[in-house]
């Protein structure tokens, strides 16, 4: 990985000296130990700054969208003729790519208003599963080295194997490599586990009927509407959200437990063909809220229905916008 | 495509445990009149076998 990240570096110093990018995102050693934080990036000699190990967590598409919507806001009241065209660089690796992709598709952002640099990844840890698989001990001070985490923690050193506390979502990836991409940083990162992806929806869609509501009930009674899920989806994007739309209002703002489950159903339905199983979504829930079991779902849903996976192609076109005849299954109408 | 957005929504709403029989979807043309009656004969038929819904209720007290 420090291979990866001093070229990195050094490609984002050669794009911001070239005037290629105008600010890049990427990763910055975060605040706490064993975390890193997203950062933008103006001036080259800030470039030092980046970093890329198993701990940079987010999904950068969503910064990606955020700018260059803010960006095109700021030159609606320039003239034409005056106005600046802005690329923003990012450091994307395969889920990040994916979700570049949905953007693009839906026609977001332009190709030359972003430039992609790639990075191989190869899983990140899940900041709840090591807390837990430590016992819930505070880390003071920790450092990975060969696979093993190694931490100082307010009960004593602790160490953690990264294979065991990657997030779910790493765990089964199909897409760990960037899809599209301007330069690429480093090698291509060896697969993961995919064929195992779909094991767990499988698992829960054996379950009977009562039972999955049950614990669809039990998972949104631990959702308390802050929207963090949605403020880090790089597909949730709309300027405003039916959440809080009031003309007219379409899911209550209240904590009656309809209106939680209401709006979880609609966010997550939301996802048929764009969500890319970054675990953006679950990484920032402070209540831990199983989101990926239903997600999952809808992923497995668009890829056997239709022979989708989001964001996986340039070419391939979002599956609720195009119809095929001949292969659209109709045993869902109701024909009496 | 509405097709698609309802096979998913079915089977969807079926995965989280609303009964897949109360998402009800087809094509019924304005001039078929005794086309829809027999839809909607069916339909109610259908739910009133199920009984009430109990699911995702609001209740506005």
């Amino acid at each position: 990985m420090e291979n990866i990240e001093t070229k990195l570096r050094e490609e984002a110093k050669r794009l911001l000296l070239e005037k290629k990018a105008d600010v890049i995102i990427g990763y910055e050693k975060g605040t706490l130990p064993l975390t890193a934080t997203p950062c933008f990036i103006t001036a080259p000699e800030e470039a030092d700054k980046l970093v890329w190990n198993n701990f940079c967590t987010q999904n950068l598409a969503k910064y990606v969208h955020d700018l260059i919507t803010a960006h095109k806001n700021s030159q609606k009241r320039v003239k034409p003729e005056d106005r600046k065209k802005k690329v923003i660089g990012v450091v994307a690796r395969g889920c990040t790519t994916r979700s570049l992709i949905i953007h693009l598709q839906e026609r977001q952002y332009g190709r030359d208003e972003v430039y992609i640099i790639g990075v191989p990844c190869d899983g990140y840890v899940d900041g709840k599963g090591l807390k837990a698989a430590i016992g819930g001990a505070d880390i003071v001070d920790g450092s990975l080295d060969g696979g093993q985490i190694k931490m100082k923690t307010s009960e004593g050193d602790k160490t953690a194997a990264l294979k065991d506390v990657l997030a779910d979502c790493c765990k089964t990836c199909r897409f760990n490599n960037p899809i599209i991409s301007d330069v690429m940083v480093g090698s291509n990162a060896p697969a993961m586990n995919p064929d195992a992806e779909y094991d767990e929806v499988k698992e829960f869609e054996a379950k009977p009927l009562e039972e999955r509501w049950a614990y669809f009930i039990k998972e949104m009674e631990k959702c308390m509407r802050c929207n963090a899920c949605r403020q880090a989806c790089p597909s949730c994007y709309c300027p405003t959200c039916f959440v809080e739309q009031s003309q007219p209002q379409w899911v209550g703002i209240g904590e009656d437990p309809s209106d939680t489950q209401v709006f979880q159903l609609m966010r997550l339905y939301h996802m048929v063909g764009r969500c890319v199983d970054c675990g953006s979504c679950v990484s920032v829930c402070p209540m831990g809220v199983d989101l990926r079991k239903f997600l999952k779902k809808i992923d497995k849903d668009g890829c056997e229905m239709f022979g989708s996976r989001a964001g996986s192609s340039m070419e391939d076109m979002p599956p609720l916008g195009k119809y095929d005849e001949h292969h659209d299954k109709g045993d869902f109408v109701y024909n009496p | 495509m509405a097709r698609r957005k309802f096979a998913t929504l079915k089977s969807f709403l079926n995965y989280i445990g609303v009964e897949g029989d109360r998402t009800i979807f087809t094509w019924v043309s304005a001039s078929e009149g005794d086309r829809w009656a027999q839809v909607i004969k069916g339909v109610t038929e259908k739910v009133k076998a199920m009984g009430p819904a109990g699911k995702l209720i609001k209740n506005l007290n």
